[in-house]
């Protein structure tokens, strides 16, 4: 378990950072979606991923759709998308899917762009560059979620609580950053630089 | 200086256009109306179609199953994001038909690709598909989640298999030293105890109070010899109540045949020994009602014989006093006596026989166990006027234990005599026959003495069941049955007609008896 700890100064910045990065997204998915959404102001935690474990425990959704991408570069690690079945049902009818195919790769899509544009652009602030592996999905029991030993490779977590609101539904998701200690350091030293810069 | 030339050679060469034609994917360039720009080696292979006959075509009209709407949102996603959307392999499948033909790939007729959509040129709005062939990874996948889900069909069938033997079979497991390694619930369930109170407790000491001596040691003697040994024993429960358990003892190994410890499977025969028991106290009334009424008989049986001996007694007193007694009256009436003495003895000799403890079986002609059973009747029936017919071949034999046998007929013959008591009319008989089939014996014993209710009939064999009006212990027809079908092994019905009522006793042949 990982001791590298974010400052309340580093986390400050990292607020920032997500929140321009967040703005970008919000513009995309809603490009992708071909209607006019807005996302809320997300609210960004960082948090061990054993706290998340039993965050997620808490959760009392019969089942979700999890789908993770994981990305490669000096800020390196997995993202990983939650979104409930009644989300994703609203994701369906809005782009008036009509296979459980169709509404999965949907779901992938809309990991990629939350996810992708979340990160590169947080990247793109840090001055640095990220690639993305292909998304994968599952639709998995809240509580087997803790037998998933990748999760447990990962010793911090961003978690970004996101609300899709559309003219007539809502879409709820979760978006988790899922980094190693080495991306951690990397990132907190890049935080410390943005701070110096500040000064 | 090799090198310098080679890296000058790469240079003045396009090594991109080189290393695209080789590449192991298929490459398409559209636009966001999805014209086709480019369409590489790889494709033209696969598809078999040339790109010259396809440039400028709309890829979702060359290939109809492709979903135009679906494929424009990643392409302009793609392109305002300025990272790669994907089709998975996973989810949609393919995007170009392409068949295959490999024969170790039976699930599908179409390869399975990844597809990454990737912005390719941001002012001409064009992207890049790369396609990569997936079937090998997507069919293990399949085959490995398959394999998964029979695991785990496997494993919820193991689990729900140990629930029940943990609900059902009493068990418990010690390990080389004696300690409890493990308890079934059946085990604690029964017992009233805490798994807790006793994982880790020396078996032979929670069993001190219970367990004779003679057991221990032998139970020890088998665990020195790694032996499995069946054996009873009473348990306490937490209640103080015994418990009755047949137990087993089997050695335990591990995955490496190594000496663990050992399992104790038990049954609780509580019940059964309890069952047994009242059995066995049923036949003992059953033999006490049974001396009573035979005494009853033998009283019968003597009046005539003890009248004779009076009456001969008198007649010679009476000569002796009129002094005519002459020596050939007294020579036949000693004769006389002795013949009946004879008798008298030999009808306490039965009673004796009877009630003697004996377990080994007998081969005897058919003939004689109705003759020892009617012994003790003739004289009732004679009184009572009921017609005795026997049908009975004099060489039929039959391999039994006499004496319950011979219970048995007298049980069911003095019903008979019973019944007419009760109900008497002008032509009463009682009928007996016995024949043999390839299997079995077959007694049959038939009365006309007014029959029994269906109703009744249902009931007889149930133990302190009873129609007498006197003198009825309910036990008879419960003990003939007992007798018959648990240690002769053979079967006792009847049945009710009219005003008769035949009782049937089949017999094996070829009798084991326990």
């Amino acid at each position: 378990m990982s001791n590298i700890t974010l400052t309340e100064d580093e986390k400050d910045v990292l607020q920032e950072l997500m929140n321009v990065a967040y703005g970008n997204a919000t513009a995309i998915v809603a490009d992708m979606l071909d209607a006019f959404a807005s996302l809320s102001i997300p609210n960004i935690k960082i948090m061990q991923t054993a706290e998340l474990l039993n965050e997620l425990h808490d959760l009392k959704g019969d089942s979700y759709f999890f789908s993770t991408q994981a990305f490669a570069g000096e800020f390196s690690g997995e993202s990983a998308f939650f979104i409930d079945n009644e989300s994703a049902q609203n994701l369906a009818l809005h782009l008036e899917l009509e296979t459980d195919e169709d509404l999965q790769d949907a779901i992938l899509e809309l990991t990629n762009v939350l996810t992708s544009s979340l990160t590169t652009r947080l990247a793109k602030e840090m001055n640095t560059e990220v690639k993305f592996s292909l998304p994968s999905i599952s639709k998995i029991p809240l509580n087997e979620m803790d037998q998933n030993d990748s999760f447990k490779e990962y010793s911090q977590v961003i978690v970004i609580d996101t609300q899709l609101n559309f003219e007539d539904q809502k879409i709820n998701g979760e978006i988790f950053i899922l980094t190693k200690d080495g991306s951690i350091e990397w990132l907190k030293n890049q935080l410390n630089n943005i701070l110096e810069a500040m000064m | 200086m090799a090198e310098k030339s080679t890296q000058q050679y790469l240079r003045s060469n396009d090594v991109n256009e080189k290393l695209i034609a080789s590449i192991d994917n298929g490459i398409i360039i559209l636009d966001e109306e999805l014209s086709i720009f480019y369409y590489n080696k790889w494709l033209e292979i696969h598809t078999q179609l040339k790109e010259v006959d396809v440039l400028n075509h709309k890829i979702d009209e060359v290939f109809t199953n492709i979903n135009g709407k679906t494929l424009k949102r990643k392409i302009k996603t793609a392109l305002r994001m300025e990272t790669p959307t994907f089709y998975t392999a996973t989810i949609t499948k393919y995007l170009l038909p392409i068949k295959i033909n490999q024969l170790k790939i039976s699930g599908f007729k179409h390869m399975r690709q990844d597809v990454s959509v990737i912005p390719f040129d941001k002012e001409k709005r064009l992207v890049a598909l790369i396609i990569t062939d997936q079937t090998n990874v997507t069919n293990t996948n399949n085959l490995l989640q398959s394999n998964i889900k029979k695991v785990q069909d496997l494993n919820n069938e193991l689990i729900k298999e140990r629930e029940t033997i943990d609900e059902r079979v009493i068990l418990l497991k010690i390990d080389t030293n004696n300690l409890i390694t493990q308890t079934s619930r059946a085990y604690t369930d029964l017992l009233g105890f805490d798994k807790e109170s006793i994982i880790n407790n020396d078996y032979f000491y929670l069993e001190r109070l219970q367990m004779p001596v003679a057991l221990k040691e032998e139970i020890q003697k088998h665990q020195r010899e790694k032996k499995v040994l069946k054996f009873e024993k009473v348990s306490l429960t937490s209640e103080g109540k015994e418990i009755c358990l047949l137990s087993t003892l089997v050695p335990q190994y591990n995955q490496s045949a190594q000496h663990i410890g050992f399992i104790i499977f038990s049954e609780n025969i509580t019940n059964a020994k309890l069952l047994q028991e009242h059995q066995e106290k049923l036949l003992r009334n059953s033999r006490a009602s049974a001396m009573g009424e035979m005494i009853s008989m033998i009283a019968h049986q003597w009046r005539q014989p003890l009248s004779v001996i009076n009456t001969i007694i008198a007649t010679l007193k009476i000569k002796k006093e009129l002094d005519i007694l002459e020596d050939h009256l007294i020579t036949s009436s000693y004769n006389r006596i002795e013949e009946t003495v004879s008798f008298l003895s030999e009808t306490i000799d039965d009673f004796r026989n009877f009630f003697k403890e004996n377990k080994e079986l007998k081969r005897v002609p058919m003939h004689i166990i109705f003759e020892k059973s009617n012994n003790l009747l003739r004289s009732e029936m004679e009184i009572y006027s009921i017609l005795y017919e026997e049908d009975i071949d004099e060489k039929l034999l039959i391999t039994t234990l006499q004496n319950e046998l011979v219970q048995t007929i007298i049980n069911i013959l003095k019903n008979s005599v019973d019944a007419f008591k009760e109900n008497p009319h002008d032509a009463q008989k009682l009928t007996v026959k016995s024949y043999e089939s390839q299997t079995c014996i077959t007694i049959e014993i038939e009365d006309n003495a007014g029959g029994i209710p269906k109703d009744i009939l249902q009931k007889v064999f149930e133990p302190y069941f009873s129609t007498k009006s006197k003198n009825g212990t309910g036990l008879g027809l419960y003990v003939c049955k007992t007798i018959i079908e648990e240690h002769l092994k053979g079967q006792l019905t009847m049945r009710s007609r009219d005003n008769k009522t035949k009782t049937i006793i089949e017999l094996p042949k070829n009798v084991v008896v326990s």
